[in-house]
Order: C-alpha cells, then sequence, then structure tokens
C-alpha cells in the first residue's frame, strides 16, 4: 500500500493584505498576497524598491502584523498570536539575515553566531562548537574572534548567516541580503546561503532586486505595487 | 536570568570605558556623603557657632545625598545614552526571540554594575580619609566606626537602588517598541 505524506508548507500565506495610513487615506503595502513555500525550498522575492518584498518578509517573521489574511509558519497559523508567542515562534522557528547585517559591534565574530542562543539554559560549550562549525562552514574559521568592525561587508554577512543558523530553524528570512555588497561579494554570500541551506534543509525566503541571487533560487516570485505579478507564460516549444 | 546576567556583565566588560565617568560621579558622591556623615560630630559642633547646630547637620547630610543623587543622575543620563545607541541590538535581540525580561535585565546589569561599583570604590576612599584624617589630627573629631559604616552602607544602597530605579524605565520603554522600529531607527 502507498502512503502519501501530506507536509504542511514551510510558509503559508493566504489573501494577505497591510494598509498603512498615510495622511487622510491609505497605502495598499500588499494586495491579496497568497503564495507558498515548501520546506527545503529558496525563493526569491524580487521587485523594484516599493513594491512589499520587505513589508512581506516582515510579516512572515511576525515583525509586523497584516491588515487580513492569514500566515502560517510550519504549519502553525500566526494569527491572534500574541507579541510573546510570535516572539517564541521565531526562536525557534525562524532566522533572519538583514540588509546591514545588525551584527552587534562589541562581541566577536563567534560570540555574534552564538547570540540567539546567549539566553538559553543550554550547554555553553556545545553552543560555541556549533558555532565555530558554522562558522568554518562560511568561510570565517579564520575571523572566529574578530569584531565586526574589523571585518569586511561580505564576512559580516557570512557571520549573519552563521547566526541565523546557529537555532536550527525551518525558515530563514533575508532581506535584500546582497544589497550592501560589491556583485561578487554578493555572489559569494548568496552561493553560502544557498549551499548551507540546501545541506541543513533549510526553507529560505529572500528579498532582492538582484537578478544574481534570484539565479540560485528554486523560484522567484515578482512583485509590484503590493501585488504578486502573474507569472511569465511559459515558453512554447 | 543567570544567561541575562552574563550577557549584561559580557557587555558591560566590552562598553567599559563608557561608563568610567558615571562611576567617577557617583564615586564622587559617595565619597562626600560618608565624608560627611563620619564627621557629622565635628560639623554639628562648628555649626553650633552659629546658632543651630542640628540644623547645620541636616543641611549639610542633604547637600551630601544631593551629590549622591547627580551622580546617579549621570548613571540614568548614561544608560538612556546607552540604551539610545543599542537600539538596534535590543532589535536584533527581541527579533531572534529572546524575552523582553531578559533583554530588560541584561540592559540593567550596565548602570547598576557602574554606580554599585563607582559608590563603593567612592565610600571606602570616604571611609578611609575620614578614619586617616582624624588619626593623623587634621580633622578636629571623632570617628566612631559604626557611624563610617553606616554612611558607607547608606552611600552604596542609596546609589546603587537609585540606579535600578531611574534605569529600569528607559530600559522597559525600549524592549517594549516593536523590533522593526528597533531594527529600522
Amino acid at each position: 500500500m502507498t502512503q502519501t505524506a501530506t507536509r504542511a508548507p514551510a510558509v503559508a500565506v493566504q489573501s494577505v493584505w497591510k494598509l498603512f495610513p498615510a495622511g487622510d487615506g491609505v497605502v495598499h503595502a500588499l494586495v491579496d498576497i497568497g503564495f507558498t513555500v515548501d520546506s527545503g525550498e529558496f525563493l526569491a522575492l524580487m521587485g523594484p524598491s516599493g513594491s512589499g518584498k520587505s513589508t512581506l518578509l516582515h510579516l512572515l517573521g511576525g515583525l509586523d502584523r497584516p491588515t487580513k489574511g492569514e500566515i502560517h509558519l510550519a504549519g502553525q497559523p500566526t494569527t491572534g498570536l500574541t507579541e510573546s508567542q510570535f516572539s517564541a515562534l521565531r526562536h525557534s522557528t525562524i532566522g533572519f539575515i538583514f540588509q546591514s547585517y545588525n551584527l552587534i559591534p562589541f562581541l566577536s565574530a563567534v560570540e555574534n553566531v552564538e547570540l540567539p542562543l546567549m539566553f538559553e539554559p543550554v550547554d555553553r560549550a556545545s553552543v560555541r562548537r556549533r558555532a565555530t562549525e558554522l562558522l568554518e562552514l562560511v568561510g570565517l574559521g579564520h575571523r572566529m574572534h574578530h569584531r565586526p568592525s574589523r571585518m569586511s561587508g561580505g564576512e559580516q554577512q557570512r557571520t549573519a548567516i552563521a547566526r541565523a543558523l546557529i537555532g536550527a530553524p525551518q525558515v530563514v528570512l533575508a532581506d535584500e541580503p546582497t544589497a550592501n555588497l560589491d556583485h561578487r561579494t554578493g555572489e559569494s554570500v548568496i552561493g553560502v546561503l544557498e549551499d548551507l541551506c540546501r545541506q541543513l534543509g533549510v526553507t529560505v525566503v529572500a528579498s532582492t532586486h538582484d537578478a544574481a541571487v534570484a539565479a540560485h533560487a528554486t523560484r522567484v516570485l515578482r512583485m509590484t505595487d503590493g501585488r504578486i505579478a502573474p507569472a511569465d507564460p511559459p515558453v512554447s516549444q | 536570568m543567570s544567561a541575562a546576567l552574563r550577557y549584561g556583565l559580557l557587555s558591560a566588560g566590552r562598553r567599559r570605558r563608557a561608563l568610567v565617568l558615571p562611576g567617577l560621579t557617583v564615586a564622587a558622591g559617595a565619597f562626600l556623603l560618608v565624608l560627611v556623615v563620619a564627621l557629622m560630630p565635628a560639623v554639628r559642633r562648628a555649626g553650633a557657632a552659629f546658632g543651630d547646630a542640628a540644623a547645620v547637620g541636616r543641611a549639610t547630610l542633604v547637600i551630601s545625598a544631593i551629590v549622591v543623587l547627580l551622580g546617579v543622575l549621570e548613571v540614568a543620563i548614561t544608560a538612556t545614552r546607552s540604551i539610545v545607541q543599542r537600539v538596534r541590538e535590543i532589535g536584533v535581540l527581541c527579533t531572534f526571540g529572546v524575552p523582553p525580561r531578559s533583554v530588560v535585565c541584561a540592559l540593567l546589569v550596565e548602570p547598576v554594575l557602574t554606580a554599585a561599583l563607582g559608590a563603593l570604590a567612592g565610600a571606602s576612599a570616604g571611609a578611609v580619609v575620614a578614619v586617616a584624617g582624624t588619626g593623623a589630627g587634621l580633622i578636629d573629631a571623632s570617628v566612631a566606626a559604626g557611624t563610617v559604616a553606616a554612611g558607607w552602607g547608606a552611600a552604596v544602597a542609596l546609589s546603587t537602588v537609585a540606579a535600578l530605579a531611574v534605569s529600569a524605565a528607559p530600559a522597559w520603554r525600549a524592549v517594549r517598541r516593536p523590533p522593526l522600529a528597533s531594527l529600522t531607527s
């Protein structure tokens, strides 16, 4: 007998709207967005500035709430979660990578990687081992004890990738991860992110306006004016 | 909570240069307070020449306490400034799901430690100067060990508790901001 396993998508977005008040009116930042991302997928959200990519990522990460609609993360509905419940969900499920790295300036690279687990009652030695492994995997084994001010942008972003993965998240949300990097460094960073997430089976949703980033994705969603643009028609054979 | 304290100690250690000035201000206040408490009998005696020894003693004590509180105010200003400087760090911690109470606890380590260490140093110096000055005959009064100890304890306790009280509100306000607002500020 064949069993069909039904596995919830890593991310499911259903009819999500986000409106922001602006003067006497409202700005429609996101309009009726719906899509799913399967476990292990690398989804690129592409579009020009102001198209709603970052707003969507913020909603996926619970950093902001949709005006309407439903978002499921790892099969769990997020509507109605309190801030502390969402905080716990973020901690267990999501890793973040920011455009401006957001490393803590007074911590070394390895301490920055450990940061998401620093407040946990966990074995410090095993966290240090894991952080060291991740830094070696992103090619920074030689920069373990350097502070961010002594690292290049590419090294800082690779540290941020290791930090996003230390908690073994199911989903990594990357907001313009290569926007502050030159093309070559950006290529290398996104390659590291792609390789690591594939190895670890982590789902990635990355916003970008860089076609080189999108080239690493398993799927691309194009956004314009807060909407998902219709997919290009398949090329007829 | 011990993890939050550990993180707070780590950050205070790494950011110690910024804490020197507020620590010194608290130390100066604690030094004066202990000295005044220790020398209160002499102050009262001198005050008697002006007609009201008790009133002069009280006024001197109040002035010393104000100096201590000015030191604590310096700590509070430094704590508030430090929280403003660390707003992105707070946003990152909240984004990664660190509980707000742990973040507040970590943020409070710095001002409380600064005030406590500053007060300990200043109060101890005040006690040494009072005892040594009396012993050397530079100060015309007998200094009771109990009085010095009481002044020392009051200076350290007042500084530490006041630093905790004045730093808690900005720390709590900072963690209650949405993480997105902290990250983009």
